[in-house]
């Protein structure tokens, strides 16, 4: 097609004064990695108890079906079997799948799900017994030895199918599992305002976590009674749920998190822990459950395929004048996350772009796969694949640069966007799109039957949870009496560098190196509360509580040495483990003895903050018109490719990814959160697709799900830009999942540009590009 | 199932024990305590669960524990700790190629065996010979530079630098 | 955890082929166990008795022999890289190997157990077709070879019987005009299984005319197979674009592939027509 021009020129940057700081922005070693890297780190299923037992669990084969008969009984007699449990064992064992209430749904039959099927089973997968026993292969014998009659039911697996009169229902009253709106401007004056209206449909299908470590945890009766669960997981606080579904105060669940190796969004809603939590009441031993790789794939949520229609009115000058975009979710077997997944897609339909009139409409159903949640992105890459392909189709229509179509329609700060809320940080759009461009050089010429291609796709993401979610996290932060600082945070560390960064703020704010730091995290009984590592909220959140609690300490120690120096605070600093007049940095005194001072005179070396996000009331979800995040990152990919048109293979050539972060914490993490994001967003471009058949999975092991080799891609370049605008500590933003959102809409546009045809779904095979260009012959 | 005694000689120490046919390397490794050789699928898919067998790097999950009867094993954990980390171990620390770490113990263990063979390998090599283990956080670019740093401070250790 | 079994450990070639004799039904010989302990664990295979053979000398070695190559059965993949001899004398082989899984699974899976295994994407199978091989069927009674061609039955079929052991392969040095290549076409660029693959041998005159022709294929049958109809018709003529075509055609003509989660037949069809095409335009100039 050759959209793109061959070379683009990066727009300059506005100034941007950002201060110079010790810590922050460095790419220190990370405080976790040389235990990482030597193997210390004890994981979730690393960890062992005296006398424990190992749990299995009984999972449905079918995708829909009655329970018609369930006989424990010779698995239970089998000799070293300690316990096995059924839905007749816990009859109030219910898991809140959904918030009613927070989304501004209707509270839903299917909202509350069975902890363990009793006589409906609605995904091959769902957890229908579990056992306990001496040893994993007494275990592993047990659950042969379960007997089950199913009567199997209809089941619907397709979306479109289930929205239809008549078509089986999942559960009542209908498969709606959550609809969403947006309702801006008047979108048929605008599409009668329009030169040229363009229709598009975009596919994209479940996609696998594929974390490297299956769920796993350890679970034990301590001696006060409380059921302590050691766990992989992003969500402590899930202890008040499993306290509901064990039937259990929430003061005897504590959930301790270890760390984690690798969520992404699927370590987001239970997995082992009301299973470990009931096992251990019952048998009160320690159990340990670690999912096998199979299992892990069958029985976690997946990504949402959506079917997203775009048809955009545009004037011949570039300018869009109306968006009608219709989103359809597959939300699976139950809806855990569906409402905000679907929210969170409806929200970013009509990408980071300036649209007078818009009509969004947004459905999420059930059927019997499985279900699906949170991922990285969250319902964001899904949007994007379907708005940035949209842009080029657009710029195509109207014979334009790609590039130039987006910029007369970005957003810009000041501006609203589609649900109204007006953008308050720096919006470099044009910035980090056009850097992206120019970093990938001069584009190589065909060879043959190969063509070369190029795309960009731009982006918005959320950081931080939806404002009428009204969140909050805490962190306590103490100096000791030798100088060394304790940072507590209920943070769960995914591996993304959670625990690092509050390190790193926490020496910047009290002037310590980073190695005098230690953080004890993730326990929801010693560690105060911070919320779950989701959302890109941690860094804003548990970062500004931390900053927060180090700035009073700060602010303590600060007062009672001008005291000392007979100075004023402000003209004192703190560095390298001492406080310092500034203008006579010669006059100081160590940390330590600034502490024994202040302890001895009973001031506070510590503090317990809590932050809060901005609170807002929920939206009417018939129009969703005000503010739903507390802010939003900005930034482009661009990749190019080159596509074998007889064999429809196709080779990643280079790739680029621009975002403002705001203001790097760790540089190396930074990078590493954009080159791991990119990988998984060119993965789910190219290879992955977690393939079910009539609600039964087919690639339920890493061969048959393929996720990226280190063969697969050369390396993202990552440029980062900081404007300093962010809501976050020293002006950060989020990265974790803006850093995955644009790559399969960039690689979609580089293989149109390459070929001359676009393929509308995901992921792109060989053969959809062979399929594609027969279109065209 | 008859057991069988067999004899391990892992990261220096020699471990005689009595497994049913039925044990792989993996488990068994595990099951002593050697919790850094991680298990991510069992079917020879993840790289996760690699170890250095009589020198060579190999999924520990497909070995059967009497294959490795009198067996020379090193581990991850083998080759250094948290206070005389091996240089590989320390490239990958300082160069960031550590996120949630899972894979981190295998990966290092292919690294191992390529720089044990080839010193000064090019990017094309080193992402040749970590291809068996895969990575879902970092995309291995930090990976691929920690393996070079590795190269080179080995290189200037040899050299005397 | 892997199923019960039973686990014999020979110390010798004979003790391992008196224990498949002795061994009730359900025996299968286990060497690098990158197929059987996958399959073991997945429930597609439950063998009762495991004959190890990982460790047997008779087994090893690569060596050149009365003008054939000789691979002992238990060679890793990753030891016909190391080996000059592969390199030199069959490229083709070379290059399976080297797309062949990945490094730890190529430190571990065997020769002999990938061709035992006869999975149809076994990646050495096309370039050992290609190179004439047969492979050596031993049992207590004795030793016969069997060409590779006639070895292959079916999906996960050989003419191997129970009490036989596949101890190991040869081919014919091929001559020093000999040229080949391999591909393999997978959905991702490492550790993929193949959806086509395709090897190639053509040996060409000085007059240009091609004399021999060997043209084998992956993952398009129940079994690796050769395109016998596409080398007659290259043999004895030149190799030129249009005969090359027509060859390639023939090539897909002779597949019967299946859908899977990889490809569609079609596909397959049409992407090994593209390969076979490639290799032999390659081999033309």
């Amino acid at each position: 097609m050759g959209l793109y021009k061959s070379k683009y020129t990066a727009k300059p940057l506005p100034p941007v004064d950002l201060p110079e700081l010790r810590v922050v922005g460095k790419p220190l070693r990370r405080v976790d990695a040389l235990a990482k890297a030597v193997g210390k780190t004890v994981y979730a299923g690393d960890f062992s108890m005296p006398g424990m037992l190992y749990a299995k669990v009984f999972r449905s084969t079918v995708p829909s079906a009655r329970i018609k008969r369930l006989d424990v009984s010779k698995a239970r007699a089998l000799p070293g079997v300690a316990c096995v449990l059924t839905a007749e064992d816990l009859p109030d064992g219910k898991l809140v799948t959904d918030i009613p209430g927070q989304t501004g749904q209707k509270v839903r039959k299917g909202s509350l799900t069975s902890v363990l099927a009793r006589d409906r089973v609605r995904f091959v997968g769902e957890p229908i017994a579990l056992v306990a026993a001496e040893t994993l292969e007494i275990a592993e014998k047990a659950l042969e030895m379960i007997e089950i009659e199913y009567e199997e039911l209809p089941g619907v697996f397709d979306p479109l199918e289930a929205m239809k009169p008549g078509a089986p229902i999942v559960y009542e009253p209908d498969n709606i599992v959550a609809r969403w709106k947006i309702r801006k401007g008047d979108v048929h004056a605008g599409m009668a305002e329009a030169d040229l209206i363009i229709e598009n449909t975009y596919r994209v299908p479940f996609v696998e976590h594929a974390y490297l470590e299956p769920e796993a945890g350890v679970a034990w009766v301590d001696e006060r009674g409380v059921i302590n669960i050691r766990v992989s997981t992003q969500v402590v606080e899930h202890f008040r749920s499993i306290a509901k579904a064990v039937g259990v105060p929430q003061n005897k669940i504590r959930t301790i998190g270890t760390m984690v190796g690798g969520g992404f969004g699927g370590k987001e809603d239970i997995t082992v822990e009301i299973f470990l939590a009931l096992l251990a009441k019952h048998t009160q031993r320690p159990v340990k459950l670690v999912y096998t790789r199979e299992e892990s794939m069958m029985s976690q949520s997946k990504r949402h395929p959506f079917i997203i229609t775009h048809r955009t009115g545009v004037k011949r000058n570039g300018r869009i004048v109306a968006a009608e975009i219709d989103l359809v979710a597959d939300s699976g077997a139950y809806p855990y996350l569906s409402p905000y997944v679907l929210l969170y897609a409806v929200v970013m339909a009509t990408g980071p772009y300036r649209i007078p009139n818009v009509r969004v409409d947004g459905v999420a159903v059930a059927t019997n796969n499985p279900f699906t949640s949170a991922f990285r992105g969250f319902g964001g890459p899904q949007a994007a694949f379907a708005y940035e392909q949209q842009m080029d189709a657009i710029a195509e229509a109207l014979g334009m640069d790609p590039m130039e179509v987006r910029r007369i329609n970005y957003l810009r700060t000041g501006d609203t966007n589609a649900t109204g809320q007006v953008i308050e940080s720096a919006a470099w759009l044009e910035e980090t799109a056009t850097r992206a461009l120019e970093a990938l050089g001069e584009k190589e010429p065909d060879r043959g039957s190969v063509k070369i291609g190029r795309g960009v796709a731009s982006y918005f993401q959320s950081y931080g949870r939806i404002t009428w979610l009204h969140d909050t996290s805490r962190a306590w932060v103490g100096v000791e009496l030798d100088g060394t600082v304790v940072v507590r945070s209920g943070v769960p560390d995914l591996g993304a560098g959670q625990v690092n960064s509050l390190a790193q703020i926490t020496a910047e704010v009290l002037g310590v190196p980073l190695d005098q730091v230690t953080v004890y995290s993730t326990d929801s009984a010693l560690t105060p509360l911070a919320g779950t590592s989701t959302a890109t909220r941690q860094l804003y959140m548990s970062g500004n509580a931390v900053y927060q609690a180090a700035s009073a300490v700060r602010k303590v120690l600060l007062d009672r040495a001008s005291k000392h120096f007979e100075e004023d605070p402000k003209d004192l600093d703190m560095a390298e483990g001492r406080i310092f007049v500034k203008h006579n940095p010669e006059q100081s005194i160590s940390l330590a003895e600034m502490a024994q001072i202040c302890a001895a005179e009973g001031l506070p070396l510590s503090n317990l903050a809590l932050f809060r996000a901005p609170f807002t009331d929920p939206l009417d979800p018939e129009n969703l018109q005000g503010r739903v995040f507390p802010d939003f990152t900005f930034g482009a990919q661009a990749v190019e490719v080159a596509v074998d048109t007889e064999t429809g293979e196709i080779t990643l050539l280079k790739s680029v990814a621009c975002h403002d972060i705001g203001r790097a914490i760790n540089r190396a993490a930074v990078e590493g959160q954009i080159e791991g994001g990119s990988s998984q967003g060119l993965g789910y471009a190219l290879l992955e697709e977690y393939v079910m058949e009539e609600g039964i999975p087919k690639t339920v092991t890493l061969s048959e799900y393929l996720i990226p080799t280190s063969m697969d891609f050369p390396p993202t370049k990552a440029i980062v830009l900081e404007s300093g605008s962010g809501k976050g500590p020293f002006g950060a933003k989020g990265i974790g999942e803006p850093s995955l959102t644009p790559a399969a809409a960039a690689v979609a546009n580089a293989v149109a540009d390459a070929i001359g045809v676009r393929i509308h779904e995901l992921p792109i095979t060989p053969e959809k590009v062979l399929e594609a260009l027969k279109r065209i012959k | 199932m008859e057991t069988k005694v067999v004899t391990l000689h892992i990261n220096g120490r020699t471990h005689q024990i009595a497994l049913p046919p039925n044990r792989t390397l993996l488990q068994t490794l595990r099951d002593l305590g050697y919790t850094d050789v991680k298990n991510g699928c069992e079917k020879g898919d993840c790289g996760a669960c690699a170890v250095l067998l009589n020198g060579k790097p190999v999924n520990s999950c497909l070995v059967l524990a009497w294959q490795a009867d009198g067996a020379e094993i090193v581990t991850n954990g083998g080759l250094g700790d948290q206070a005389h980390p091996h240089v590989i171990q320390e490239a990958f620390a300082d160069a960031g190629a550590i996120q949630c770490g899972y894979c981190t113990p295998g990966m290092i263990v292919s690294t191992k065996a390529l720089l044990d063979r080839n010193p000064h390998p090019t990017d094309e090599e080193i992402r040749e010979a970590i291809s068996g283990n895969l990575c879902r956080c970092t995309g291995y670019v930090k990976i691929v530079e920690a393996i070079k740093l590795a190269a080179e401070r080995m290189a200037a250790a040899k050299e005397g630098r | 955890m892997l199923p019960e079994f039973e686990l014999l450990m020979p110390r010798t070639l004979s003790e391992a082929l008196e224990m498949l004799t002795q061994a009730r039904e359900g025996v299968a010989p286990i060497a690098g166990g990158t197929n059987l302990v996958v399959d073991m664990r997945g429930g597609r295979h439950r063998p009762s008795v495991l004959v190890n053979v990982a460790g047997l000398e008779e087994l090893r070695g690569i060596r050149r022999e009365n003008g054939h190559v000789v691979i002992g059965a238990t060679t890793t993949v990753a030891e016909l890289l190391e080996e000059p001899l592969i390199a030199e004398a069959a490229p083709v082989l070379w290059s399976a190997a080297r797309v062949f899984a990945n490094p730890l699974v190529r430190n571990r899976a065997t020769v002999g157990g990938n061709l035992a295994d006869a999975s149809p994407a076994a990646d050495t199978a096309p370039p050992l077709l290609v190179l004439d091989a047969e492979v050596q069927l031993t049992s207590k009674e004795g030793s016969r070879w069997v060409p590779l061609d006639e070895f292959f039955l079916g999906v996960r079929q050989t003419l191997r019987q129970p009490d036989e052991l596949l101890t190991a392969i040869r081919f014919p040095v091929p001559p020093s005009g000999a040229v080949g290549g391999f591909y393999k076409l997978g959905l991702r660029k490492a550790d993929a299984i193949s959806v086509a693959s395709v090897a190639v041998v053509v040996e060409v005159g000085e007059d240009g005319t091609c004399r021999k022709a060997r043209i084998a294929m992956g993952a398009v049958a129940p079994r690796p197979i050769r395109a016998y109809e596409a080398e007659k018709l290259l043999e004895g003529r030149v190799l030129t674009p249009e005969l090359v075509a027509e060859a390639a055609h023939l090539c897909a003509e002779a597949t019967s592939p299946i859908d899977d989660i990889r490809a569609s037949a079609a596909y397959r069809k049409h992407v090994v027509e593209v390969l076979a095409r490639r290799l032999l335009s390659e081999e033309r100039r």
